[in-house]
């Protein structure tokens, strides 16, 4: 074993770092990261919101999903510094200030359609912009569920979910069919 | 209303049988979870794993002196360093004479492509990973044995030379292959086939992880791990690293997916805790999804060779087979075990006059093989529904005909199978004949290129994986009882231990209605404390092998029974009367802390409340004797007398493009019963979510490697498929229910009988909708490539279908 002291290589890193800025549900936040840094890894472990999770850093499972200018982005392809200035949500930002659970979250609760819940957040936040963009529960299951990867619920409580809020009309901006 | 008896009993059955969402559902819906990637510690440093690019060779050179020189790394460790620190892992199912019969931690030789090697750990994990990537390592190559085949080819490149053999071992189940054939003389048909099922990556949604955190203060380790297994964890590193248990804790926080790819310790898992002990910090490691792909253990990987006999009536007389199992570069600490459990599960619910099997566990240079939900099971429900369907085709037998011709029936059971398990309950017959009558109400008609055809299987579960003896039989190094313990606190909320852990499938919720419903309380009173060794009691195999419910539930069944004597004893003690003569009052809504959550005594109006009993009972102030236990709390060991079966009876219906080779799962039901279910939803989460894995088994995934160089060739989810929204259908799932008499509430599990059956089903849908290829359903996964290949190859046109 050998432990080594601060080496020039250690001592340029920090250079590379600076403090990144943008707007993260609706607050100004601010945390220092480097070129390379993932909007994932800034979220989680610049800024602390861990609900933003990290599935496969390949842009195929959709558990990092946030919306970066109220478009859904896979956080994990995504540079921090790409996102400076804009403005980012993420699954912190569903619930309200009461703690109350969105129409959404409830309907997932009651449908079962969560297990582990690990991809359970970028789903969300793919269902939230469906919801902004009043797509139909029809264009959700085609479109918006395929790009996102579960393997607990064999995607029958999301289905459930997305029909039974989608049904009762959303937050009454989703169409009805 | 009150839910009040003078009768001694408060369990109103209220709780058990109550399909209630999840308990911390709402938390993960919100953002909350706490997963090992979650939690901060102070002064966290990273760790990145230095893993073999070969998938054979010696390691002639591991030099880290760049890596720590150039970057920032804060310490690398290699072969040596880990050597002269730890000791391999223990291995808890070994087949005799096994070599390796542990797992080496330090190794100068790699034998598959992401084996760990050593590890690197800096402030960051880009600049741990930018560290790894200069640890030079000198690898002299060795020639590969990527597959079982090739590694029992006449000269094949050896991976433990010394056994002078890549046989690991042998096992033989049930007859002797004797008796067998002494049977099989008298039979009218035989079929045979080879039936093989391919290597899987378990592929949950959060990839294994650690922080490790050893304090130099305390000489005490802490470590929170994505597993299944708390407290064997905890055991193998205080082996792995020299330490006392009790200088080990171990935490399971959120578990995001398991399916038995979080069941065991691995090295590269104990490499970064012995990190954390060489720096006195806290040091992480987060798997990324290449790792888990292809430097996790896997699951499946076995091929057979397979026989059924039948009589001149149809009657099956012998099934055997001669497994061949891939244990990978090592056994991992499941070792051969999913094979052998493929031969014991074999016969499944059928009556056979001899069955056995042989099993032969082979070493390749690819990822070790390990737990894989359905353990084993699943593997035989391939052969033996497969050989059941292609015995019924060739004889022109109805497939439900001849598998109602040979079930094991009501009157049979308690049945004892030749492989000598004993079939506890249930009527096989009858959830076969409600399925097939789901699937007369399904049959949908073929159009243009695109054939249909159903398919309805049947299985067996074993489940309650127990009783400790039986573990030892089987010579497996585990223990299969589990504990429950109840705890009344002085404030009057009841907390809950169990060892069992919460991996998504609501374990935490299903535990919290079994105390409420017996012990009589509002459910919102309990609080399940689960993940913990600090905290909960010790349990071997804990969440595996669909055990949870039917044990720590059984466990619980059990504590929470004596728990409600002892607080109507020390009510009626306090109230001067006979237990007897003791009335218990709560109102649903109500806090365990009001006045009106009480014991009254009939004959008087005079009344205790539940919170003072308990605050009496932590105080002494009421105990009969001095030799009367204080503490409010129960525990109890529970060891079943013997494994209780669940089963299933499947159904498919899918649509074969031949065109194209694809096949489109349109419609899936099953007939399951696991006895008396605790939450309904729950219980259908898991057999739907089984029935999902199962689907992509069947169909989409496989963790091939490189037949020459070994080297994986799914190594993002890109290539590795998994299913998606539109691979699974709606599942229509029904259930009978034949409670178990050997535990208490009548549980039998249900973790796995979903996964087990999809395949085969599957399969027999296929072979219903292009019949001319039945024949070569022999593998999976049935992927378009595939069928589309035993379509071309048929000498039927595929308009003549």
């Amino acid at each position: 074993m050998t432990e080594a002291a601060g080496t020039p290589g250690w001592r340029d890193a920090p250079a590379r770092r600076r403090n990144v800025t943008m707007t993260v549900n609706g607050k100004p936040a601010t945390a220092p990261a480097e070129d390379r840094t993932l909007l994932s890894d800034y979220l989680r472990h610049g800024l602390l919101l861990t609900g933003t999770h990290v599935g496969c850093e390949q842009g195929v499972c959709g558990a990092c999903t946030v919306l970066v200018d109220d478009i859904p982005v896979p956080s994990c392809l995504m540079l921090a510094v790409q996102a400076e200035g804009s403005s980012v949500r993420t699954v912190e930002s569903l619930t309200g200030d009461d703690g109350d659970l969105s129409g959404m979250q409830r309907a997932l609760l009651e449908s079962h359609g969560l297990q582990c819940g690990f991809c359970t957040p970028g789903l969300l936040m793919s269902l939230a912009h469906a919801e902004e963009q009043e797509l139909t529960g029809h264009e959700i299951a085609e479109d918006v569920l395929p790009g996102h990867l579960c393997r607990c619920t064999g995607y029958a409580g999301i289905r459930a979910a997305v029909e039974r809020y989608w049904a009762a009309g959303g937050k009454g901006k989703g169409r009805h069919e | 209303m009150s839910s009040a008896n003078a009768t001694g009993n408060e369990a109103s059955g209220k709780w058990i049988g109550r399909a209630l969402p999840n308990s911390r559902s709402s938390r993960l819906l919100r953002g909350q979870g706490y997963y090992v990637d979650d939690i901060q510690a102070p002064r966290t440093l990273h760790a990145a794993v230095v893993r073999s690019p070969v998938a054979h060779g010696r390691i002639l050179k591991w030099d880290a002196g760049e890596a720590l020189s150039e970057t920032g790394a804060k310490l690398a460790l290699g072969p040596d360093e880990i050597g002269r620190f730890t000791e391999p892992l223990p291995m808890a199912w070994t087949l005799p004479g096994q070599n390796p019969h542990h797992i080496e931690l330090a190794i100068n030789t790699v034998r598959y492509v992401g084996q760990p090697i050593g590890v690197v750990v800096a402030d960051s994990r880009a600049e741990a990973e930018d560290a790894a990537e200069r640890v030079r390592l000198e690898i002299a190559p060795l020639p590969v044995a990527a597959t079982t085949e090739a590694a029992l080819a006449p000269g094949a490149p050896l991976l433990y030379p010394e056994n002078g053999t890549n046989l690991a071992g042998s096992a033989e189940l049930g007859d002797t292959a004797e008796e067998i054939a002494r049977v099989m003389d008298e039979a009218a048909h035989i079929v045979t086939r080879n039936l093989s099922v391919q290597r899987i990556a378990h592929s949950p949604m959060e990839p294994r992880g650690v922080l490790a955190d050893w304090l130099p203060h305390t000489e005490c380790l802490t470590v929170w791990n994505s597993t299944q297994s708390p407290h064997v964890v905890r055991q193998d590193l205080a082996v792995a690293l020299r330490l006392r248990a009790d200088q080990i804790r171990v935490v399971a926080p959120d578990v995001g997916g398991s399916f038995g790819g979080k069941a065991m310790l691995h090295p590269d898992e104990a490499m970064v805790c012995l990190a954390s002990m060489r720096l006195g910090r806290a040091v992480r490691w987060t798997e990324d999804r290449r790792e888990n792909l292809t430097a996790a253990y896997q699951g499946r990987g076995q091929s057979a060779r397979a026989r059924l006999a039948l009589d001149a009536q149809g009657r099956f007389l012998t099934l055997d087979a001669h497994i061949v199992g891939d244990l990978g570069a090592f056994p991992s600490q499941a070792g051969s075990g999913p094979f052998q459990a493929t031969g014991m599960a074999l016969e499944g619910p059928y009556r056979f006059v001899r069955a056995g099997a042989t099993v032969d566990a082979v070493y390749t240079n690819a990822a070790p093989t390990g737990a894989y939900r359905g353990y084993g099971m699943q593997e035989a429900s391939w052969i033996r529904e497969r050989l059941i369907d292609e015995a019924a085709r060739e004889l022109g037998l109805d497939p439900v005909e001849l598998r109602l011709r040979n079930s094991i029936r009501p009157k049979d059971l308690p049945y004892t199978t030749r492989s000598g398990f004993t079939y506890d309950s249930g009527d096989y017959p009858a959830a076969l004949l409600r399925a097939a009558k789901m699937a007369n109400s399904r049959r949908r008609v073929s159009e243009g290129a695109v054939s249909r055809g159903s398919g309805i299987t049947m299985s067996v579960e074993l489940t309650g994986y127990a009783p400790t003896s039986l573990l030892g039989a089987l010579g497996i190094d585990a223990a299969g009882w589990e504990s429950g313990k109840i705890r009344v606190n002085q404030d009057g909320t009841v907390t809950v231990f169990s060892g069992v852990i919460p991996v998504g499938q609501g374990i935490e919720t299903a535990l919290a209605q079994i105390v409420a419903d017996r012990m009589g309380v509002p459910l919102s009173w309990i609080s399940v404390q689960l993940g913990d060794t600090a905290a909960t009691p010790y349990s071997d195999l804990s969440s595996q092998a669909s055990r949870s419910v039917t044990l720590a539930g059984g466990a619980l069944m059990l504590a929470a029974d004596r728990m409600r004597g002892r607080m109507r004893s020390l009510a009626a003690r306090r109230l001067g009367v006979d237990p007897n003569d003791v009335m218990w009052e709560v109102e649903p809504g109500n806090a365990p802390t009001t006045d009106t959550s009480r014991y009254r005594a009939t004959d008087s109006a005079q009344t205790v409340s539940w919170r003072d009993v308990a605050h009496r009972a932590w105080k002494g102030w009421d105990r009969n004797t001095h030799e009367e236990r204080i503490q409010l709390e129960e525990t109890v060991d529970f060891d079943p007398p013997a494994l209780t079966f669940a089963y299933g009876v499947h159904g498919a219906a899918v649509a074969v493009n031949r065109e194209t080779g694809k096949v489109t799962v349109e419609d899936y039901w099953t007939v399951h019963d696991s006895g008396n279910l605790v939450n309904p939803a729950l219980a259908e989460g898991q057999i739907i979510g089984g029935v999902a894995q199962g689907i992509g088994l069947a169909l989409l995934e496989e963790a091939q490697h490189d037949p020459v160089d070994g080297k994986p060739l799914a190594v993002t989810l890109q290539d590795y498929a998994l299913p998606r929204t539109a691979d699974v259908p709606r599942i229509t799932v029904e259930h009978l229910h034949t409670p178990s008499e050997i535990i208490p509430g009548g549980f039998k599990g249900l973790g796995e009988g979903g996964a087990i059956p999809p395949p085969a089903t599957i399969a027999a849908a296929i072979a219903d909708a292009v019949p001319h290829i039945a024949g070569s359903l022999t593998h999976t996964p049935m992927t378009p490539f595939v069928i589309w290949s035993a379509l071309d190859a048929s000498n039927t046109p595929p308009d003549a279908t």
